[in-house]
């Protein structure tokens, strides 16, 4: 198995865990592995990307240009910069958050449409699968950490449920983080059971 | 055991196999992680410090080294420029304990700063240097980085680049060694740790010389770089450096359907980049009738092999940068493999295998970056802004120099304030050249407490003594904060536990003889407008000490610094507030602005910027 995930969204968000998770699992299932972050030099809401190289013995970090077999972005507009990157045929994950720059919220500058970046998913010939924020479930009356909702709906409805196990996801969740675990099966069993949205 | 660890945690846990006695550096991306990882150990034996600039820091674990024990230093690219200096005199000396540089360099320049390639640093100092092309490798490097240089007695160049230093991946790490407790060896020979006349220093050069030869003789007994020939000779060669290897078997099977055949080639990956391997070199331009090489910024390798090439009469083609194929910019990938493949062997391999489409990243929102919610150094930026405007003067009249760190986010918008960037402490020796030049406006210098202790005392120190006209404001959030909250002379030390000696700003720039100086709460943007003001129109060196501590790391210990609350009512929704401050806890409402509470600090800044009394302070 080979397979090779980027990762695109803003510091704050979480998403780098995705990746720290994925790459934990596949360190628990002796699954070679290579996980580069790149946080930039902002310490939140900077644009961050990362990128996970599953099942090579020896390889470098950086993902050729259509070589990813998934892209997940947890931010529209930085997302974008995760086009070039997605392997004809491999899925797009879109948490759709808008982190509008200052100039955007100003007024001063654009910022993409959800359209626009459909028709980019399009264009470089991949599956968009969309989750919208609003669709966020609550846990005990706060909204569940939305990068484990991510990964949840990631494990149930990519390719990347069928190479590695739900359970062991689950597993290195419950081991890595201490508190609200509780919560956090919650979030990620609720992405895991989401409908299927595949545009 | 088996460990999921990033490039730099494995340079830390081969320094501890290799029974490391101490560990000295200073923060720079994307070396950080090695010495952090190791502060974060408790270790006992072992002495880690993150020490006050790159020249200190390798200055004690020569000193270490010079004792007969083993020492590690970490830097990123700049800080080497830093502690060059002191190199090429430990360099010329040698040691008596392993003593190992650890650099990481970041083609690409992810981090800012540079694409320098210090591999070239090595080439000048003499000094063998080694670079793994992956995680795993770094591990078994570095401790081998240690043996090299207690072998040749002399210090030893460990590269890593950002994809590996921050890359996470599995390696077998063995039990740490005990640190040897052998009493300190006082060797006293001004042979060797002087420099003083020309006999001393070019004997110590011919030694320097016979050192590197011997590292060059030490690994390729060890066979460190691997060299894999094609069974038929006659075909493709290809050299690769560092990371670059990294790639060629995913570039091999990117290329394999258009007729690439694995078996045709002959490999030589390079992981002791300096001294050149000139015997390998050679066997494959004995072997090879055309020359790839992969190596990413400078053609260091493939000026190597051109010396090498010429000297036996080598008739074949050697492609890579200086034939104009390579770009000496960016990080090498899979791309970089195939390229090289088909521009030697032109098997019809298409320009857009591997090229996505670009024209997406134009529609993407500019995200330029900016201070977090909170951050001191935005009421700072805000109060210089305001004492231009009392002067009655316009921001593009007033040279306000940057330094290296978070304070230079005034740089960008909504600030638009500084100017400039060099390195470390430039900030204040640079502003007293503009004065020399004859700028007739107020000169302001900006600076962070970290960067103030690195080097930009000396610059103040200078500025003192020629009495130059300028206004020097410190940003003293107390950390080290851009890479990632790191501990510095300023830090306040409040754990009882803790091994340091604070060193207070406000004493130091007393004692220099300043007469004027104000220590202000950049929160209270009023005041510290007032007292910027007031400097910018003394005679002198004038420092203001902006001293609060920075959000995210007071927010990490339970801190808040108040609450600032919404009238709705009062909001018409003008964005004066969000024009400002840029603050990215602010998103606009329906039918007010919002603030999310979560990222809020409740620094206040904001109040003021509102006419309409639609942003009010809660007690808290």
């Amino acid at each position: 198995m080979k397979y090779d995930i980027f990762f695109a969204g803003v510091g704050g968000q979480g998403i780098l865990t995705i990746g720290e998770v994925l790459a934990e699992v596949a360190h628990y299932k002796d699954i070679p592995a290579n996980f580069y972050p790149s946080k930039g030099m902002a310490q939140r809401g900077g644009f961050v990307k990362a990128q996970l190289r599953l099942g090579r013995e020896n390889v470098g970090p950086n993902i050729p240009q259509r070589g990813a077999d998934m892209v997940i972005a947890m931010e529209q507009s930085e997302s974008l910069k995760a086009i070039p990157f997605i392997k004809p045929g491999g899925d797009f994950v879109l948490y759709s958050d808008i982190w509008a720059p200052t100039a955007v919220a100003l007024g001063k500058a654009p910022y993409p449409t959800f359209a626009q970046i459909t028709e980019q998913v399009k264009l470089a010939g991949a599956r968009l699968v969309h989750i919208d924020p609003g669709q966020l479930p609550e846990y005990a009356g706060e909204l569940v950490h939305a990068n484990l909702y991510v990964l949840g709906v990631i494990m149930g409805q990519t390719a990347l449920g069928t190479l590695i196990r739900s359970e062991d996801v689950e597993h290195i969740i419950q081991t890595r983080f201490k508190r609200n675990t509780e919560a956090n099966s919650f979030a990620y069993r609720s992405g895991l059971g989401m409908p299927l949205v595949v545009s | 055991m088996k460990k999921l660890i990033t490039g730099n945690e494995a340079i830390a846990y081969g320094a501890l196999r290799a029974g490391v006695k101490a560990v000295t550096g200073y923060p720079g991306t994307p070396s950080t992680g090695c010495l952090s990882s190791l502060l974060a150990m408790d270790l006992v034996d072992t002495h880690v410090e993150w020490s006050v600039n790159e020249k200190v820091a390798l200055e004690v674990a020569t000193g270490v080294a010079w004792s007969g024990h083993r020492a590690l230093c970490t830097m990123k690219m700049s800080g080497l420029n830093v502690a060059y200096d002191t190199l090429i005199s430990v360099a010329y000396s040698g040691c008596d304990g392993g003593l190992v540089v650890y650099v990481a360099d970041d083609p690409g320049a992810s981090a800012g700063m540079c694409e320098q390639d210090s591999r070239s640093f090595a080439v000048m100092a003499d000094m063998p240097m080694l670079e793994p092309a992956t995680v795993a490798e770094t591990y078994e490097l570095t401790k081998f980085a240690f043996e090299l240089s207690e072998r040749i007695k002399g210090p030893v160049f460990l590269r890593l680049v950002t994809g590996i230093a921050d890359s996470y991946a599995e390696v077998e790490i063995e039990e740490p060694v005990l640190v040897s407790q052998a009493a300190p060896l006082l060797i006293k020979d001004i042979q060797r740790y002087t420099k003083a006349g020309a006999v001393i220093a070019t004997n110590q050069h011919r030694d320097l010389i016979q050192r590197l030869e011997q590292a060059g003789q030490i690994t390729d007994e060890a066979k460190i770089n691997k060299l894999s020939l094609s069974r038929k000779p006659g075909g493709l060669g290809i050299l690769a450096s560092g990371i670059a290897a990294a790639y060629l078997e995913e570039g091999f099977e990117a290329a394999a359907p258009f007729g690439f055949n694995r078996e045709d080639v002959s490999t030589l990956e390079i992981k002791v980049v300096h001294p050149f391997p000139a015997a390998e070199a050679r066997k494959m331009l004995a072997h090879c009738q055309t020359i790839l090489i992969l190596e990413e910024l400078e053609p260091l390798i493939e000026r190597g092999m051109y010396v090498e090439a010429q000297r036996m009469g080598y008739r074949g083609k050697i492609t890579g940068k200086l034939d104009g194929v390579f770009s000496r910019i960016g990080e090498y990938g899979v791309p970089q493999v195939v390229q090289g493949i088909e521009s030697v062997l032109r098997l019809g391999i298409p320009e857009n295998l591997l090229s996505g489409n670009t024209q997406a990243l134009k529609l993407a929102a500019a995200r330029p970056i900016t201070v977090c919610a909170g951050c001191p150094h935005r009421g700072t930026y805000i109060a210089i802004d305001k004492a231009i405007k009392k002067l009655r003067l316009k921001k593009n009249e007033v040279m306000v120099t940057g330094d290296i760190g978070c304070t230079i986010l005034g740089m960008n918008p909504p600030f638009d304030l500084i100017w400039t960037e060099i390195s470390m402490g430039a900030s204040v020796s640079l502003a007293q050249g503009y004065v020399h030049a004859g700028v007739k406006t107020p000169v302001i210098a900006t600076i962070g407490d970290s960067t103030f202790f690195h080097a930009g005392i000396a610059g103040l120190v200078n500025a003192i003594q020629h009495q130059i006209d300028l206004t020097l404001v410190i940003m003293d959030n107390r950390w080290t904060a851009m890479t990632g909250m790191q501990v510095n002379p300023g830090t306040p030390c409040n754990n009882g536990a803790s091994t340091y000696q604070e060193i207070d700003i406000a004493r130091i720039i007393p004692a220099l003889g300043i007469e004027h100086f104000w220590t202000v709460d950049p929160f209270d943007v009023e005041e510290t407008a007032g007292v910027i003001h007031q400097a910018m129109t003394l005679p002198g060196v004038k420092v203001v000490l902006a001293r609060q501590e920075c959000a995210i790391q007071a927010q990490r210990q339970g801190k808040q610094a108040g609450k600032v609350h919404v009238v709705e009512e009062n909001c018409n929704l003008c964005k004066l507030c969000l024009m400002v401050t840029g603050c990215s806890a602010f998103s606009l409402g329906a039918n007010a602005i919002e603030i999310d509470p979560e990222l809020c600090y409740g620094c206040g800044v904001c109040i003021e910027t509102c006419h309409h009394d639609a942003l009010v302070a809660e007690e808290v």
